[in-house]
């Protein structure tokens, strides 16, 4: 490092008389340094040297916050008309001023201090103190402290030290003291290793080496809680050297001396040289944070030992700057034989631009051992009380904990550029985060990075959580029950629980913590559980692991964690009103659905639906190029020998995939019906990579006229149709081109002829729906259809099986039972929001049930929903109610035969009331009936042919993609 | 191995399977630490391996080592061994007096 960038790197511990830019202060400064005889002229010419170092100094330290071209957000009072009354209100705007900007007085980049500056912004309510911090951080501030009381974990502590760390890239000592003699601030008894700390060096390797001496280790045992832990076996497991350094109080100080003075004996290391060990008393922090001119925070200054700051009052005077000069003496010099300082004088032409002390206090409500105050302190430190956090708080910690940056408020001050051009806020938003990252040393989390790209979803996710977390934190707190509309929750809510369940910020870390790993998922309650009890106590062969991306279920993970904790935290532990509560308020934000008050669904996403993102809803084509490449060549590696390539680069390139994907992206296939497949071709797949395909539905020739004629290798492949699916674009643009109206129109061909009066009002709406779920019109966003593609099995055998497909196009998710698909394929299924289960699968019934609740979930009436799609797919099947059963074991064919007489006796009813029958005859009852007849039993069924197929053919006339 | 993977200069190849296994361990989770440090647990294997080896991250077995990477401005990312003498509660002790914003990657048994 050469001399000039160190000194720029140290431009903190410039003295603050030295950049001031104020006329006057630097000529009465001149006049002190040259002496009362002094010259006018030479002091004006000092003058104008002083005033011209400050104003380069200043040049190089200052970064201006809230500009013209960099607005920063900024919460306040301010008067707001409505209805031509004036209010005052708390509002959140900007500091957008390039003549009086906020200015950081730092030794960081412009980037890195703008980058904390936005990621890590303390939370709306916070703005106006964070703003008051800046302020005294200035030259001219002869103020050099701000005290912030607030609730516990509001980031009172992480706002003062992320003012220091925005400074300057020293860390910045916080200093605990709870417990602890404020006189320690000033001078503290301390353990000196010397130089280079061997002794407690020494000792670490003996005891990770499992070499130190039984009775060391039982003394070591001894030494203060603070300072030593232990493992699960009691053992000791780590000795924190540096609590002794300073920290410490002095009576563990002693102890510690005393027990490591044996130690050193025992273990022969006081015959070694450099293993020094002494007792000093030396400065405390805050002489020292005065001397090395750096920040530091006094944390939970108010559980400090009652009255013993009553020492430290001239101190805070020095430090407000109602005085210029302080001395202060050491009580512990000479005591017990220490060595140390005897005073120490604080003088403001001594003070550094890097020297700032924040304090932070707990609410004095905060338990025992937080204490008021005394007057002369309050007087002296002014200290400020944060804010109740308000919904837009809870938004902006979310967002900041989910993303690393404040999605919400930026997006809240900044709105209609967003809205305006999304993609460039988007870009924005990830710039900072990027830049954060870099001092952070690592890359930014892929889930964050999702999550930034699709910043709306954040945006509406967060507020609905904020409402929630806002919610629970009322319900919650004990003292402000009454006026918070929770006075029923009074017997279940007291202080003590406050203080043990209340909610505040670190809650959402914990529960963030708890939603990200991705856990094994519990299956319905309802899922059939299927046990290889014969093998059981033998180790089982999983599966391959299918990859998955962290983003694709994060939202269902958290809504999961959510729900576990609101259980955990009331039902469990007897609190069933408090339950109640917050199971409502879980439903009224829209965390797991979105229901309108009249009962149907809305359109609206719910926090779970929000949070869910996978890079098939990426707005950056790159992105889901890349995904489709991958998808791309590992399936065609898979499924075909001859392709041995092992950089995919060779295969297809990104940029050519991303080209086919855009064309596919313009097309309209709702409409046009087009479907697109892997092209299998090996002369052409490079260049051309997507190969075209079409539906021929049967159910679209009327009886009587020519049906198309179709050969085996007309037909799209079982594999190819499903690796399309796991294709970003083409997966969405295929499952909107399947769908038809010809069962509506052949089927009300066929009613007619039989029943020509038509069917009454409730028979027809009830039908409308079902057809719609056929066209995939229904307003609640489900369908259901069945293709026909062709399938080799294990033996070489090919022939034409069905896909049956169920859809929720409002959630994004699709249910797709077929075949065993290849392996790689699976994880991009999930990516894709489709759910895949092989009909042959031991577990295939259970699997399916699990996806129907799923996809049926947030509809008017689930259950009614379930049956609409299974009349759907009755329409499109060849579904024997009777030969069903037969299969199934579910009736007996001599049971079948005799209900069928039954039928045939009772005036000519159809097959159609052959359940009606059934039941009649007591063979199944009605409940029985409905659960052997149930969707996931058709779907699963390998028998079900179909009564009109729609075969997926491949499209030869048109060229490839 | 291609012909061009021979040409790699090997502290590019080392740098580029930390990345890799950084990320790979950034996907699985964390713990918040105080002031913005974060705790990424890293499974015994290769990826441990990998980080480790990158010259970039300061590797720490001792409290007294810890508490020195929180105090060199230099350091950003962390690395703490499967026998490092420490708790995660030790770590968030730590990083709680230091403020400054450090990434750890902690090694963890295989499935642990």
């Amino acid at each position: 490092m050469t001399k000039k960038m160190e000194q720029e790197t140290h431009l903190l511990k410039t003295k603050i008389k030295d950049l001031i830019v104020d006329e006057g202060f630097q000529k009465k400064e001149s006049r002190r340094l040259l002496g009362e005889n002094a010259t006018e002229a030479a002091v004006n010419r000092e003058t104008e040297r002083r005033m011209q170092m400050a104003r380069e100094l200043s040049d190089k330290l200052v970064r201006p916050l809230g500009t013209a071209s960099r607005p920063y957000p900024m919460w306040g009072s301010q008067r707001v008309d409505y209805n031509g009354q004036s209010n005052l209100e708390q509002v959140l705007s900007t500091i957008a001023d390039d003549s009086n900007p906020m200015k950081v007085y730092s030794e960081r980049p412009f980037a890195e201090v703008i980058a904390m500056a936005y990621c890590d912004m303390p939370v709306p309510s916070m703005l106006p103190l964070f703003f008051d911090g800046l302020e005294r951080r200035k030259p001219e501030s002869t103020n050099r402290t701000q005290m912030m009381i607030g609730d516990p974990g509001a980031g009172k502590s992480f706002m003062g030290a992320m003012q220091g760390r925005m400074r300057s890239k020293q860390p910045v000592e916080v200093f605990d003291c709870g417990g602890k003699n404020m006189n320690e601030l000033l001078f503290e008894m301390v353990l000196d290793f010397g130089a280079g700390d061997a002794m407690p060096k020494a000792v670490d390797k003996r005891l990770q080496a499992g070499t130190l001496e039984a009775l060391s280790l039982a003394k070591l045992k001894q030494l203060p809680s603070e300072a030593v832990t232990f493992d699960e076996n009691n053992n000791i497991k780590s000795i924190d050297w540096t609590f002794f350094k300073g920290g410490a109080k002095p009576d563990e100080v002693e102890t510690a001396f005393a027990i490591l003075k044996d130690v050193s004996h025992i273990e022969g290391l006081d015959k070694a040289s450099g293993n020094t060990l002494g007792m000093n008393s030396q400065y405390g922090p805050l002489i020292r944070w005065f001397i090395e001119g750096r920040e530091g925070v006094l944390d939970e200054y108010n559980k400090s030992k009652e009255g013993s700051d009553n020492g430290l009052q001239t101190v805070w005077q020095f430090l407000n700057g109602e005085t210029n000069i302080c001395t202060v003496e050491n009580p512990l010099k000479n005591k017990d034989l220490t060595n140390g300082p005897s005073s120490f004088t604080f003088r403001r032409e001594d003070m550094q631009a890097g020297f700032f002390v924040t304090l932070t206090g707990n609410k004095t409500e905060d338990g025992l051992t937080t204490r008021s105050l005394n007057k002369s302190v309050y007087s002296r430190l002014s200290p400020q009380t944060l804010p109740d956090p308000t919904e837009a708080d809870w938004q902006h910690r979310i967002c900041q904990m989910m993303c690393g940056v404040p999605v919400s408020t930026l997006y809240s001050v900044f709105r209609e550029q967003a809205d305006e051009n999304p993609k460039e806020f988007g870009q924005w938003l990830m710039q900072l985060r990027k830049t954060k990252a870099e001092l952070e040393g690592v890359p930014v989390p892929e889930l964050q990075e999702t999550l930034l790209e699709n910043w709306r979803n954040v945006v509406n996710s967060s507020r609905k959580l904020a409402r929630f977390y806002s919610e629970w934190s009322e319900m919650t707190n004990a003292e402000n029950l009454m006026t918070t509309g929770n006075t029923d929750l009074i017997e279940e809510v007291d202080e003590e629980y406050s203080k043990k369940e209340g909610i505040d910020f670190r809650k959402i870390k914990q529960h963030l913590e708890a939603a990200l790993p991705i856990r094994p998922h519990m299956l319905p309650e309802d899922a059939e559980a299927k046990a290889d009890f014969k093998n059981f106590l033998k180790q089982p062969v999983l599966a391959e692991k299918e990859y998955e991306n962290p983003s694709v279920a994060f939202g269902t993970r958290l809504v999961d964690v959510l729900d576990r904790m609101v259980f955990e935290k009331s039902e469990a532990i007897g609190k069933h009103k408090l339950y109640e509560k917050l199971k409502a308020s879980m439903d009224n934000a829209g965390l797991r659905d979105i229901v309108l008050q009249d009962g149907a669904h809305s359109f609206q996403r719910s926090v779970e639906e929000d949070l869910n993102v996978s890079v098939f809803d990426s707005t950056d084509m790159g992105k889901q190029a890349a995904a489709a490449r991958k998808v791309f060549c590992d399936y065609i590696r898979q499924v075909d020998p001859q392709i041995v390539e092992a950089d995919d680069d060779k295969i297809i390139t990104v940029a050519r995939l991303k080209r086919a994907l855009q064309t596919v992206g313009e097309k309209n296939t709702a409409e046009s019906k087009e479907l697109f497949i892997i092209n299998r071709e090996h002369e052409s797949l490079g260049a051309f990579p997507l190969a075209r395909a079409k539906i021929e539905d049967m159910a679209s020739y009327p009886e009587g006229t020519e049906e198309v004629e179709l050969s085996v290798s007309d037909i799209v492949s079982h594999e190819d149709f499903m690796a399309a699916l796991a294709l970003p674009t083409v997966s969405a643009k295929n499952l909107d081109a399947i769908w038809d109206t010809n069962i509506r129109d052949l089927s009300e061909q066929i009613e007619k002829e039989n029943n020509p009066q038509g069917p009454n009002a409730d028979q027809k709406s009830s039908a409308d729906e079902i057809f719609k779920i056929t066209e995939n019109r229904s307003e609640q966003g489900i369908a259901t259809t069945t293709l026909r593609v062709m399938f080799e099995d294990a033996s070489g055998k090919e022939s034409d099986v069905s896909v049956h497909i169920v859809l929720n196009k409002n959630r994004k998710k699709a249910l797709i039972v077929g075949e065993k698909v290849p392996t790689k394929l699976l994880s991009a299924f999930k990516e894709a929001g489709i759910i895949h289960v092989d009909r042959h699968a031991p577990n295939a019934k259970a699997k399916v049930d699990a996806a129907l609740n799923d996809l049926t979930r947030g509809t008017r009436n689930p259950e009614l929903a379930k049956r609409h799609l299974a009349d759907a797919f009755r329409f499109r099947n060849d579904f024997d109610l009777g030969d069903f059963l037969v299969e199934k074991k579910a009736i007996t064919p001599e049971e079948l035969k005799a209900a069928r007489e039954e039928l045939k006796n009772g005036n000519g009813q159809t097959e159609a009331k052959l359940d009606t029958v059934l039941i009649k005859q007591g063979v199944l009852t009605a409940a029985q009936l409905a659960e052997k007849t149930k969707l996931s039993e058709l779907l699963v069924d390998d028998k079900m042919g179909m009564l009109y197929e729609k075969y997926v053919v491949k499209d030869r006339k048109k060229p490839a993609l | 191995m291609t012909g061009q993977g021979h040409n790699v200069p090997p502290d590019l190849l080392e740098k580029t399977a930390s990345v890799a296994a950084q990320q790979n361990a950034m996907e699985r989770g964390c713990k918040f630490l105080p002031h913005g440090c974060r705790l990424f647990p890293v499974e015994q294997g290769w990826e441990s391996t990998a980080i480790s080896r990158d010259k970039s991250v300061s590797v720490v077995g001792t409290l007294l080592e810890l508490e020195e990477a929180m105090r060199d401005p230099d350091v950003k990312v962390v690395f703490i061994p499967l026998d490092a003498m420490m708790t995660d509660a030790d770590i968030e002790k730590i990083c709680q007096r230091n403020a400054a914003v450090r990434t750890f990657f902690r090694e963890v048994k295989k499935g642990g």
